[in-house]
């Protein structure tokens, strides 16, 4: 998979590339549009990470130039607004992703491989997960730690499924209100940490081996350590 | 009906209708006491003429056998110079009588008129009618007084009358369409003035809609100005000006909170990087704790950034509102359903109240927010173990939202505050920009928001947003659903195993 990164800042672009390349990506880079679109043109890119706010061109207008040369790779936006303009929400329905500054790095890879999925192929759903000795039943909405069945309310379920579904994967407070609830907001109390350890008491109480951890900084992770 | 009462159409039309009635009156009255008086001259001069007339034929004519005959044909022929004024039966309305009196000639009265003389005698005899001035005198049996005019000769009296029937006739008809027309007049008045008024005040009403939504919505759109230079031309005008100065306001504050946004957060977001990835590369546990409390500390800088930054927004009006077709009480759901184990937590027993399908048309993104910053103020400032009502009702125009408690209520010295930037009770932990937030998105929809300290100790938040303009059609609610679809679909598909190479 190889990416084209187009931002200004060194530091950014620095980071973001050390990570890429560590998570396992060949990794373009451009200082600007300009360089951007050129680099962009061999049209060898699966996917776009592209900031807004560039020194020569509008993020947008460079993301039209890329359509118009009729590339389908999908976009991870970057924008230090935080009120998101209707046009990035747009491109948001038509398939591509933003994410807003500072953003965690987790969550970004995370929104990178569920674009590049989305646009590779279509995946069949499974009705069972399965991380170490949890057992999550999608159909029958129940959940078993080795033998014993856990009693857990709907919300937890669906937490609980997120955690497996990204099992060895750190997943951050913003990306679980996303995802189990559907809304980026982004409150300051502790809300989404009562959640996990309401959880976390019932997944990992009687249980020898926790499976649920606190990364602390970044959020959390399901694994078997 | 009663909501046209209320309109200022209604108003100018009553008044102006008014106006016309009350001068079309006054000027016909003056016309029908000028046409009663004229007429009522004419009779006497004629009254008068003909009794002069009558009483030289009474004095030079002999008083022979011919004498009575002689004077009833002068007096006849008199009366038949009048015009015949007759009704629709044709009866003569006009009604003349001659009496001569001589009480020397030991001979009755002459009578020349209708019916029997005893009730004419009676009323002159009352009436004593001085002797050249007409006076109206009241007959027995008769309606309408008689002009009577008396003549002294010598011993003899001559007394000419004329019945007031016909005057009061044509006076009578004459009111008659006067009331008629002036009934017309002032309806016409009112229909015209009702008319213009209302077309006039249409294109005030057009003005207010259009800027109403320009005032929530599009800071581009611009009121249609006729070429016409009349005063609503101008107001339209006045209006566009206005939009423009504050279009251009909106336009630097966005650049400067985006410059803003950009020149801080980029440091930020590099630092945090940065932090990041040494963080997950790091194995040493205390090394890294220190690193992940840099990180909280960066995050809660961002979320204090991001608050600043839309707050200085939204307070200027520079939100951009993305309205759509929404059921608040699922935002309440929602939000409700993140807080409930950390309100259970703090032992607050939360009591949820909400009526179904209350609809609104709002950023259902900023509605998010505004009942998260509710909840989270309660969840910031009470003590363990209280009680929090939250209710949901739709009234009449509006959709309202009260979130009550029992906790220490608001300190007195913020409450007349409390929607201010920065401002917080002494011990609060959040940085006083919660409710500000919540009070200008609020207005932002057009809605309001009070708060208040309840009676037996406790906080009550009321907000109020308008369920106008629902017109917004349904679908354009779609585009949320379908997000939430391509969501559903990424967290399906995230689960596969799978790592990119």
């Amino acid at each position: 998979m190889r990416l084209l990164i187009v931002e200004d800042d060194i530091a950014i672009q620095d980071f973001l590339q050390r990570a890429l390349v560590e998570a396992g990506y060949q990794v373009d880079v451009a200082s600007n549009a300009k360089t951007g679109e050129l680099k962009a043109l061999g049209g060898i890119h699966d996917a776009f990470i592209i900031d807004l706010g560039l020194p020569d061109m509008d993020g947008l207008d460079l993301i039209a130039c890329l359509r118009a040369q009729a590339s389908s790779a999908p976009v991870l936006i970057l924008s230090a607004r935080r009120s998101v303009d209707e046009r990035v929400k747009g491109l948001e329905q038509g398939g591509d992703d933003y994410l807003t500054k500072p953003f965690a790095l987790i969550e970004l890879l995370a929104r990178l491989r569920n674009l590049l999925r989305r646009s590779s192929s279509s995946q069949n759903e499974s009705i069972r997960l399965q991380a170490a000795d949890l057992q999550l039943d999608l159909v029958r909405h129940e959940a078993r730690r080795g033998d014993h069945l856990l009693q857990l309310t709907k919300q937890e379920f669906a937490l609980l499924e997120y955690l497996c579904r990204n099992a060895g994967r750190v997943v951050t407070r913003t990306m679980i209100l996303d995802h189990v609830w559907h809304m980026r907001i982004d409150p300051a109390t502790n809300v989404v940490d009562v959640h996990i350890y309401r959880l976390r008491s019932k997944v990992d109480q009687d249980a020898a081996k926790p499976l649920i951890h606190t990364i602390r900084g970044v959020g959390y992770v399901l694994k078997h350590v | 009906m009663s909501k046209l009462r209320t309109t200022a159409a209604w108003r100018i039309s009553i008044l102006t209708a008014l106006a016309y009635a009350v001068g079309t009156a006054i000027t016909f009255s003056i016309v029908y006491f000028s046409v009663a008086n004229s007429i009522q001259e004419r009779s006497d001069a004629w009254l008068s003429g003909e009794a002069a007339v009558l009483a030289r034929v009474s004095t030079e004519t002999p008083r022979d056998r011919l004498y009575s005959r002689a004077v009833r044909e002068v007096a006849e022929l008199a009366a038949s110079e009048l015009p015949k004024e007759r009704n629709a039966a044709g009866q003569n309305l006009n009604a003349v009588f001659f009496l001569e009196q001589d009480p020397t000639d030991g001979q009755g009265p002459l009578w020349v008129g209708p019916s029997s003389n005893n009730v004419f005698l009676k009323a002159i005899g009352q009436a004593h009618p001085v002797s050249g001035a007409p006076q109206s005198i009241k007959v027995e049996g008769w309606r309408t007084s008689f002009r009577v005019v008396a003549q002294h000769e010598g011993e003899r009296t001559i007394y000419l009358g004329l019945s007031g029937r016909g005057a009061a006739h044509t006076l009578q008809t004459l009111a008659l369409r006067f009331l008629v027309a002036w009934g017309v007049t002032a309806l016409l008045g009112f229909f015209i003035s009702y008319k213009s008024a209302e077309r006039t005040l249409q294109r005030v009403e057009q003005i207010t809609e259009t800027v109403a939504r320009i005032g929530s919505e599009e800071l581009g759109e611009r009121l249609p100005e006729p070429n016409n230079l009349d005063e609503i031309s101008r107001l339209a005008k006045t209006f566009n000006h206005m939009l423009d100065r504050i279009q251009t306001s909106v336009k630097q504050l966005r650049s400067v909170t985006d410059s803003v946004a950009h020149e801080l957060k980029t440091p930020v977001t590099s630092i945090r990087g940065t932090l990041e990835s040494a963080l997950l590369e790091e194995p040493d546990d205390a090394w890294r704790n220190s690193v992940g409390e840099a990180i909280e500390g960066l995050d809660k800088l961002t979320h204090l950034l991001n608050t600043v930054l839309d707050l200085a927004e939204a307070e200027a009006g520079a939100l951009s509102l993305d309205r759509r077709v929404v059921d608040l009480s699922d935002v309440v759901k929602q939000v409700v359903e993140i807080y409930q184990p950390a309100m259970a937590e703090r032992q607050h027993e939360l009591v949820i109240d909400l009526a179904d399908h209350v609809v609104v048309v709002a950023d259902v993104l900023l509605l998010n927010r505004v009942v998260n910053n509710l909840l989270e103020n309660e969840l910031a400032h009470l003590p363990a173990g209280c009680r929090i009502h939250i209710r949901l009702r739709s009234q009449q125009d509006s959709a309202e939202l009260v979130v009550e408690d029992n906790g220490p209520g608001f300190p007195p010295d913020i409450i007349a505050r409390a929607f201010e930037r920065f401002v917080k009770g002494k011990y609060s932990p959040g940085h006083g920009l919660g409710l500000a937030f919540v009070d200008a998105v609020v207005q932002a929809h057009g809605g309001t928001i009070r708060i208040s300290d309840l009676p037996n100790g406790g906080a009550m938040i009321i907000l109020s947003l308008p369920v106008h303009g629902l017109e917004v059609p349904h679908e354009a609610s779609e585009p949320i659903k379908s997000l939430k679809q391509v969501r559903n679909f990424a967290q399906t598909v995230s689960a596969l195993p799978e790592e990119p190479r």
